[in-house]
């Protein structure tokens, strides 16, 4: 039996397919502007992948933004909230873990999960770009370079730049002025890390940390942030092999497999 | 209920045409400290000013600054588009500073023919009491110079008790949510509140009798988990609603625009010290001084009463009041084993509510409904 988790997210949507033991297939594009294309689209990609059909699919959970609607045009039987799937999804490949720090494109979120992989405690960040995906893409198009190179950038210098704000359109007005000044990019773009880690860090307090911490999301690509983020909480997080943007479709998918096992 | 849509949906609803086409006085009032009951007397139509969760507030931002509630920047903007141009006067009340921004700006701006500030204490003690029954005195000589209203005790007597029946009428409706089966849900409480303040009292009494029958046809209701929400001014019914569609029912609130309206509790016999009592004492908002204690007991009452598995506490951005009081409820709450989720948001804001969803479905969800 197959189970499927669709997670459609702000900029990227991903599908996983579970068989009984083990990840079985899973996708990651970028989205339309449709939600439901984009779910049709990524999860048509997994099952082609393995000569699946939809129908094929025991069970299937869509997560993220849309996932309403995802359901409702039948590509779904349930949909959860993503915070409920990156917890899950994140435990599943690390059990020691208790604490996940999701950043996505335009939210950020801190989770608490229990030894089972239940929901415990969450928060997530107010209607701000601050401390999310699109504060680096902002930052980045501001210094010219892309997003996936801010990380990298940072670990060329040993200087940081600390920006006075945390807000993303005075943070950007910040790094024109220094620009304009002649600071290096890469200084720039270690104080760009930095803040979008002492943003998330004010995340992180609220929810208190418990080992083992994790991220998950795009922006657990970003190393530099995730050096800052260690810095601040004075541990080490623990890594994992698998796309970090693939973790919520894959809690969907666990959970889609625990609902069908639990209507049997 | 029809009738309660459109009273719910429209700031000129069809009591208040027929009230102007009747030559009725119709004033206009926020805060539920004010004792509505005055006006009953003085054959005045007592209009609690709302915004229906309407967010728009592009001319109100010129007068009020964006770092105040959004709900009194809506009301604002309402009266200043003329939306509440039936008014023939405002009460102004001390329930916080935005509230006052808002009522004083609206008179600078769109005057109205009268306009009386309500002087509340912060405290509830015997001089309080005292200062609070003059401050009712002063009003009911304010109204009575104004519109020739002739209110008389026995005048008062007689909207006090009209108060007392609605309020008991409404108590049972509001408690059927507590025991066995439910038949509604915690917007259509709220949907009925909103309407409190907006139609004549005897037209209200007999719209709740009506709704209290139509309940009883019901079936009841799948519900996934119970929730007190408190916190926020807020009239925002499409709000609750959609919160309820995940599968959280309301089963007892202490928001503004809450079952808070319907509190009554008072000793004295004398008309307008009874209305002092039951306004002053009976006012559980954060805007009052050393009576933290109380609030704190009234809201575990309800929630153990209502059998409510999680609370989510509101506060709209900006707002001190509530913003400060939702925290440290929480922690004691929580102290109780009570999951709380706290909620900052903006008042109206459609564009928000995906995000709101997905924190309260996931609270739902953590409470493993």
């Amino acid at each position: 039996m197959f189970y499927g988790g669709i997670d459609v997210g702000s900029l990227t949507a991903q599908a996983v397919i579970l068989n009984e033991n083990s990840l079985y297939a899973y996708k990651s594009m970028p989205v339309s502007s449709n939600p439901i294309d984009s779910a049709s689209a990524v999860i048509g990609a997994s099952l082609q992948e393995k000569n699946l059909q939809h129908q094929d699919l025991t069970y299937c959970v869509s997560t993220g933004y849309g996932r309403e609607q995802i359901q409702k045009e039948g590509l779904a039987d349930e949909n959860i909230s993503e915070i409920s799937c990156h917890g899950k999804g994140a435990w599943w490949i690390m059990p020691r873990v208790r604490t996940i720090i999701d950043i996505g494109g335009q939210d950020a979120k801190v989770i608490r999960v229990d030894q089972e992989g239940e929901l415990v405690n969450f928060v997530m960040n107010d209607k701000c770009a601050a401390g999310t995906g699109r504060f680096l893409d902002v930052m980045s198009k501001t210094l010219g370079v892309s997003v996936e190179e801010i990380g990298p950038l940072s670990f060329k210098t040993q200087k940081v730049i600390e920006m006075s704000s945390r807000c993303s359109i005075f943070c950007e007005t910040e790094v024109h002025h220094y620009l304009q000044r002649g600071a290096d990019l890469a200084d720039l773009a270690a104080g760009i890390n930095r803040t979008m880690a002492g943003r998330v860090m004010a995340l992180v307090r609220r929810v208190g940390i418990e080992k083992e911490v994790t991220m998950t999301g795009g922006v657990a690509k970003n190393q530099a942030v995730r050096r800052e983020l260690e810095k601040l909480m004075g541990l080490k997080m623990i890594t994992y092999d698998l796309d970090s943007q693939l973790v919520g479709a894959l809690g969907a998918a666990l959970i889609a497999r625990r609902l069908a096992e639990g209507k049997q | 209920m029809e009738i309660l849509k459109n009273i719910t949906t429209t700031i000129e609803n069809d009591y208040v045409k027929a009230a102007r086409a009747s030559g009725q006085k119709i004033i206009g009032y926020v805060c539920l400290s004010t004792p509505r009951e005055v006006f009953d007397a003085a054959g005045i139509f007592p209009y609690r000013i709302k915004a229906l969760g309407r967010g728009d507030t592009s001319m109100a931002d010129a007068y009020l600054s964006r770092f105040n509630c959004g709900f009194c920047r809506a009301c604002l903007q309402l009266g200043l588009e003329g939306s509440y141009n039936f008014l023939d006067g405002i009460i102004e009340t001390n329930g916080c500073d935005h509230l006052r921004g808002m009522f004083e700006n609206w008179q600078h701006a769109v005057p109205r023919p009268f306009f009386h500030y309500i002087r509340v204490p912060h405290l509830i003690d015997q001089d309080s009491l005292q200062w609070f029954k003059e401050e009712i005195e002063l009003l009911i000589s304010a109204l009575n110079q104004h519109f020739a209203s002739g209110i008389d005790d026995q005048k008062l007597q007689g909207a006090i008790e009209m108060q007392d029946r609605v309020s008991l009428l409404m108590k049972q409706i509001y408690e059927s949510r507590w025991e066995g089966e439910i038949k509604l849900y915690g917007h259509e409480i709220m949907a009925l509140i909103v309407a409190e303040g907006s139609m004549p009292a005897a037209d209200y009494l007999q719209l709740l009798d009506s709704f209290n029958e139509e309940i009883k046809n019901r079936k009841a209701l799948d519900v996934r988990a119970r929730i007190f929400m408190g916190g926020a001014a807020t009239d925002e019914i499409s709000l609750v609603n959609e919160l309820e569609k995940l599968g959280g029912l309301m089963v007892a609130d202490s928001f503004c625009f809450g079952g808070r309206v319907f509190l009554r509790e008072a000793a004295a016999a004398e008309p307008v010290k009874r209305l002092a009592e039951t306004y002053l004492n009976n006012l559980l908002c954060p805007r009052m001084f050393m009576s933290y204690s109380n609030r704190k007991d009234y809201i575990f009452n309800l929630i153990n009463r209502s059998k409510a598995d999680g609370a989510v506490l509101f506060h709209n951005k900006f707002c001190d009041l509530h913003g400060i009081e939702n925290v440290k409820l929480k922690m004691d709450l929580e102290k109780e084993g009570l999951p709380v989720m706290l909620l900052e948001k903006e008042y109206g804001a459609g564009a928000d509510i995906g995000r709101i969803k997905t924190r309260v479905q996931a609270f739902l969800e953590q409470l493993k409904r």
